[in-house]
């Protein structure tokens, strides 16, 4: 018997949990699909929300990137899918869903060739012949917008921020926020177009509408000690002095020793701790300071000494609304007040503090070196709020694009059902196993047309093939067929009915999408080890000599 | 969340912890969260309106707060629910902006929630329902504008305020003394008031609770009224004209911030050091005494030598004066803070009337009045009530009652309340429902409905039938044009709610209006729930 016997070769470490195969592709592909789905309902003017409770903490969020980081997909696979997600955030800002609906979509589609033999490469390969063609064809499509007039250019950026505005809640409010998201943008250097120099501030409290943008830099008043209300509160003009010190009374060094003997030299170290700080507050008073900002907090000591000299201050401000003041107001953060010169000073044209809501805010106004802009959000609860922002952020980060590449295509699924169209049409003049691969190519793009009359709760069927066959028919009038939610019929020309999309975000989608389902194809084994500290007797042991159930074959 | 399984029948984990995840979706998803939410509208139902009802709440820690006003209670019951949750925010924003209508908001909130409950099951796409909210909203704000009234302020002694303030006061437990508590509120409101800027500030107004004596004992002090008393029992009880020396160091020998050690090796060494503890202390005095002050406010302790040294320099003092009593008594007497005695000069002293210790009752307790100050008119409202529990909730109730004169000072338009600007909007928008040729139609119907479910709920808490009188009043509206007709909770015999003179702040009633409608928007759009499993 000992012939039949296979010697046990051990190459893993017990508990490794290995899987190979076809089947291993196809039970990625699974996994996909079920990630995709929970965001599938998101996408769209219908798009519904998600609420996730992690902890304490409940996040309502339409964003598809926000959405994904929250469920913490484990699955190896899948986790490709929420790194697409966030690289199409980063670079785009917008979009993310549909990059992440159309990577599910067009593994979908590889999966029976896969379950019929045909070698993942060859499916990969298809793919990125059939997005190159794809890309070609959109550049070709995508629409000019002229850079020369400005009230048209203006036009086209509120028509795209509008776009990326309609799935989100602030949807009804939109014609408001895309005023504003654009108002922000344009105030910044159209060179440089940097998106830290938007801030957003949240206040609970009034309604949406209440919003309103700050030609400028705009902070919640920081924590404050007595004597701060007799500080004055406007300023015209004013030299902001910007440090990162701590202006308290305290002690200098925290295990200094100093000896002694008589009991008179014991005022001078009190007095001598009192002159290191009022040599700090003397410089700055000195130097002109009219308004002081740290990162530390400044005293009450300190606080009622500006307040004697009529100089506002403010300590403890986050660094990154620090960093803004100094973009805007062209100051130097100082971390010493030594040999402080009035050159390292920012000014703006008009500081003041001014009620909003409950809270009391710390406005910049005017800056003359950087331009900047802070969008104060006004709304009933902490979680409306939050959404509001990270809808507004994708907004300005379509817009910002907008600005810079100024060419775009129609949206509501009209730019991917021209180009599934072109890649059928192409399809057919190929030889080969490609032609079935470009096929599905071209048909899993129609899953965002799909996907966006489903959640409206349309009749998709209906509607998808009347997209079709406008789009097969009309030629140049056809390219640019729909779907309309509002409408009767279903369908419209999105173009003519504004609702607009950078190219960009379209070429980037595409790209991330199709680099993401190949990736997943191409791999055929996973090996999975098991955590170094988890106890392995936790698990029933095989019995010793025999090789687990896995690996013999 | 149930495990998938693979083609091979093997589950995969996807998510983390998955299978302690529970995932809800679709029509499943908006029921429980709408349940969740009416659920809290339906606890503070009962609390609606001039006979609404209190809540007693008990904190973890064994405190009872009985109270009326919503943003309290809903704070108060620590809802773990996250849709519950944002009905708690929806009426602490309210709270923060408006001051008053907190109730109101949140069982409108409810009311536009179990109509859209409705609507759901007739399988109306929550998206088409908020969208016919949302018209619904425009239109319903559009008449309120056009319903509203301005009123003239100053009028007759102020009289509008002091109805507003009663209405605000109407549903509180100290609504027996209402007109009395109003006129202390509109005072204080005026006394702060920049009428010229349509400002207020209202940390001008500190509300200082003491339990003992009753309501009627409640008093506006037109200074700053503060909970301690003078450093020594002999010391002199009023100071008239006090020149007031305001301090951030304590009167205590001087002590550096680095860690220090005293050694004392010989008796001689001991005596050294106190005597010039002593001197320090005679300094001290002396630098206060000089720059011609006759009272001085510390925040700080005082050492016991000292506190004898005050008294013998015939200096009255008061010590362990809080942070912001003292920034407050600093704005008022004009003083500047002072952080060490040799800092101190006749010019940094603040100026006041007359500072006096007052005593209530037979009790023990004391406190200091500071009153004609020079600079700004703080104002204090002393509450006095026979409960700790009874005076919180006077101290809420007033608060309102402040927020409403201010929003009154800020814009003077008033609606009329009762029901009657809900019943006259719910007329408007039910007609505005007819004009919507699509699926909305449905979603602005209900919204009309929602919100006659206000008087609804008005009718029912004052024990008259809702029904009958809620379709009384809107046939009387209709017939008599008249969008003041209301429900007569009082059972005045009017419900003509001018007659009546129930007014409330236009602002308030837009801004629920507003949110409630922005938070069931919300609460409609989520279709997906995942939480741990235990939620």
């Amino acid at each position: 018997m000992s012939q039949f016997l296979q010697p046990t070769i051990l190459l893993l470490r017990e508990g490794t949990d290995t899987s190979q195969g076809r089947a291993q592709i196809v039970s990625n592909i699974n996994a996909v699909q079920a990630v995709a789905d929970v965001v599938k309902s998101t996408l769209g003017p219908r798009g519904m929300d998600k609420m996730i409770q992690t902890g304490p903490k409940v996040t309502i969020s339409n964003d598809g990137a926000t959405i994904l980081n929250l469920l913490e997909v484990v699955h190896p696979a899948a986790r490709v899918l929420v790194d697409i997600a966030k690289s199409q955030d980063d670079e785009v800002g917008d979009g993310t869903t549909s990059t992440t609906l159309l990577a599910a979509e067009l593994l979908k589609e590889a999966k029976p060739f896969i379950e019929e033999g045909i070698h993942p490469q060859i499916v990969i390969q298809g793919y990125r012949k059939a997005l190159e063609l794809a890309l070609e064809k959109l550049e070709g499509f995508s629409i000019n917008i002229s850079r020369d007039a400005p009230e048209e250019k203006r036009d086209t950026l509120l028509k795209c921020a509008q776009t990326a505005l309609n799935s989100k809640l602030l949807a009804n409010t939109k014609q408001f926020f895309s005023e504003l998201v654009v108002s922000a943008v344009e105030k910044l250097d159209p060179n440089i177009l940097d998106r830290d120099l938007i801030g957003i501030k949240n206040v609970t409290g009034g309604s949406v509408t209440d919003s309103f943008l700050v030609d400028g830099v705009a902070f919640k008043k920081t924590f404050s000690y007595a004597g701060f209300e007799q500080q004055p509160k406007r300023f015209e003009n004013p030299k902001i002095c910007l440090l990162n010190l701590e202006l308290e009374l305290k002690s200098e060094k925290e295990n200094a020793e100093i000896r002694i003997e008589k009991p008179e030299e014991y005022q001078q170290i009190v007095d001598a701790e009192w002159a290191l700080i009022y040599e700090k507050l003397d410089i700055i008073v000195k130097a002109g300071a009219q308004i002081v900002l740290s990162k530390l907090p400044i005293g009450d000591l300190a606080t009622q000494y500006f307040a004697d000299r009529n100089i506002f201050c403010a300590g403890r401000v986050p660094q990154e609304d620090l960093l803004r003041v100094q973009k805007a107001t062209g100051g130097q953060i100082q971390t010493t007040v030594n040999g402080l010169n009035p050159e390292t000073f920012g000014t703006c044209g008009l500081f003041e503090e001014v009620q909003v809501g409950a809270e009391r805010y710390n406005l910049f106004k005017n800056c003359p070196q950087s331009r900047t802009a802070t969008i104060v959000l006004r709304g009933g609860a902490e979680q409306f709020i939050q959404e509001a922002e990270r809808s507004l952020n994708d907004a300005i980060m379509i817009v910002r694009r907008c600005f810079k590449a100024n060419k775009i295509v129609a949206g509501g699924g009209a730019i991917e059902l021209e180009l599934s169209r072109y890649l059928r049409h192409y399809a057919r003049s190929v030889t080969g196993k490609t032609q079935y691969i470009v096929n599905s190519f071209a048909k899993a793009l129609e899953v965002i047309p799909r996907t966006i009359a489903e959640n409206a709760g349309l009749n998709s069927i209906e509607i998808m093939n009347k997209l079709r066959q406008r789009h097969a028919q009309g030629g140049e009038e056809g390219r640019w067929y729909g779907v309309d939610i509002n409408g009767a019929s279903g369908v419209c020309d999105t173009h003519s009915s504004f609702v607009w999309e950078p190219s960009l975000v379209k070429r980037n989608a595409l790209c991330s999408a199709t680099e993401a389902a190949c990736a997943i194809l191409s791999i055929d084994e996973t090996v999975k080890n098991p955590k170094s500290d988890q106890d392995t007797k936790m698990k029933p042991r095989g019995q010793p000599g025999r090789p687990p159930m896995g690996m013999r074959r | 969340m149930s495990l998938a399984f693979d083609d091979y029948g093997r589950p995969y984990i996807i998510l983390r912890d998955q299978g302690q995840k529970k995932r809800m979706k679709g029509l499943e998803a908006y029921k429980s969260n709408i349940l969740a939410a009416k659920a809290v509208a339906n606890t503070l139902q009962s609390s609606l309106g001039p006979k609404g009802m209190d809540k007693m709440l008990v904190s973890p820690d064994g405190d009872v707060s009985v109270t009326n006003d919503g943003a309290t209670i809903v704070e108060k019951m620590e809802i773990q629910h996250p849709t519950a949750k944002l009905l708690v925010e929806l009426s602490q924003s309210q709270d923060a902006e408006i001051g008053d209508g907190t109730t109101g908001v949140v069982v409108l909130a409810g009311k536009l929630l179990e109509q859209a409950l409705t609507l759901l099951d007739k399988g109306i796409h929550p998206l088409k329902i908020s969208d016919g909210f949302d018209r619904a909203c425009d239109v319903a704000i559009k008449h309120l504008e056009s319903i509203a009234e301005e009123i003239d302020i100053q009028a007759n002694d102020h009289e509008a305020l002091i109805q507003a303030a009663c209405t605000a006061l109407g549903s509180k437990v100290v609504s027996k003394r209402k007109r009395e508590l109003g006129k202390i509120a509109v005072t204080a409101v005026l006394d702060v008031a920049d009428l010229k800027r349509k400002d207020v500030n209202l940390d001008l107004i500190k509300i200082q609770t003491k339990t003992g004596g009753s309501v009627e004992d409640t008093r506006l002090i037109s200074g700053i009224l503060i909970d301690k008393d003078m450093s020594h029992p002999q010391m002199q009880k009023e100071v008239k004209d006090a020149k007031i020396c305001l301090l951030t160091c304590p009167f205590e020998p001087p002590k550096p911030k680095t860690k220090h050690n005293i050694n004392i090796s010989s008796a001689e060494d001991y005596k050294k050091l106190y005597q010039q503890e002593q001197q320090y202390f005679v300094e001290m005095v002396k630098l206060v005494k000089d720059s011609g002050a006759n009272i001085a406010l510390c925040q700080w302790g005082f050492d016991d030598e000292a506190n004898h040294l005050l008294l013998q320099n015939d200096l009255p003092a008061v010590r362990w004066v809080s942070g912001t009593d003292v920034e407050l008594i600093a704005m008022a007497t004009g003083a500047r803070i002072i952080p060490r005695f040799q800092e101190i000069t006749p010019e940094k002293l603040g100026k006041a009337g007359c500072i006096k210790e007052v005593q209530f009752g037979t009790s023990n307790e004391r406190m200091l009045v500071i009153e004609n100050c020079q600079c700004t008119k703080a104002v204090t409202i002393l509450i006095r009530g026979g409960s700790q529990m009874i005076v919180d909730e006077a101290k809420r109730s007033i608060h309102d009652a402040i927020c409403v004169i201010r929003n009154l000072i800020k814009d003077n338009r008033i609606v009329y309340g009762g029901g009657s600007a809900e019943l006259a909007c719910a007329l408007q928008v039910l007609q505005y429902a007819d004009e919507v040729s699509s699926v909305e139609q449905y979603a602005v119907r209900s919204f009309a409905d929602a919100l006659e479910g206000i008087p609804c709920c008005l009718a029912d808490n004052c024990g008259l039938n809702p029904i009958t009188s809620v379709a009384q009043a809107k046939s009387r509206q209709l017939t008599e044009k008249n969008p003041r007709i209301g429900i007569d909770c009082m059972e005045l015999g009017t419900s003509d709610m001018k007659e009546q003179k129930i007014y409330e702040t236009l602002s308030s009633k837009k801004q629920q209006i507003q949110l409630a409608t922005q938070v069931v928007k919300m609460i409609l759009k989520i279709d997906d729930v995942i939480a741990p499993d235990d939620y």
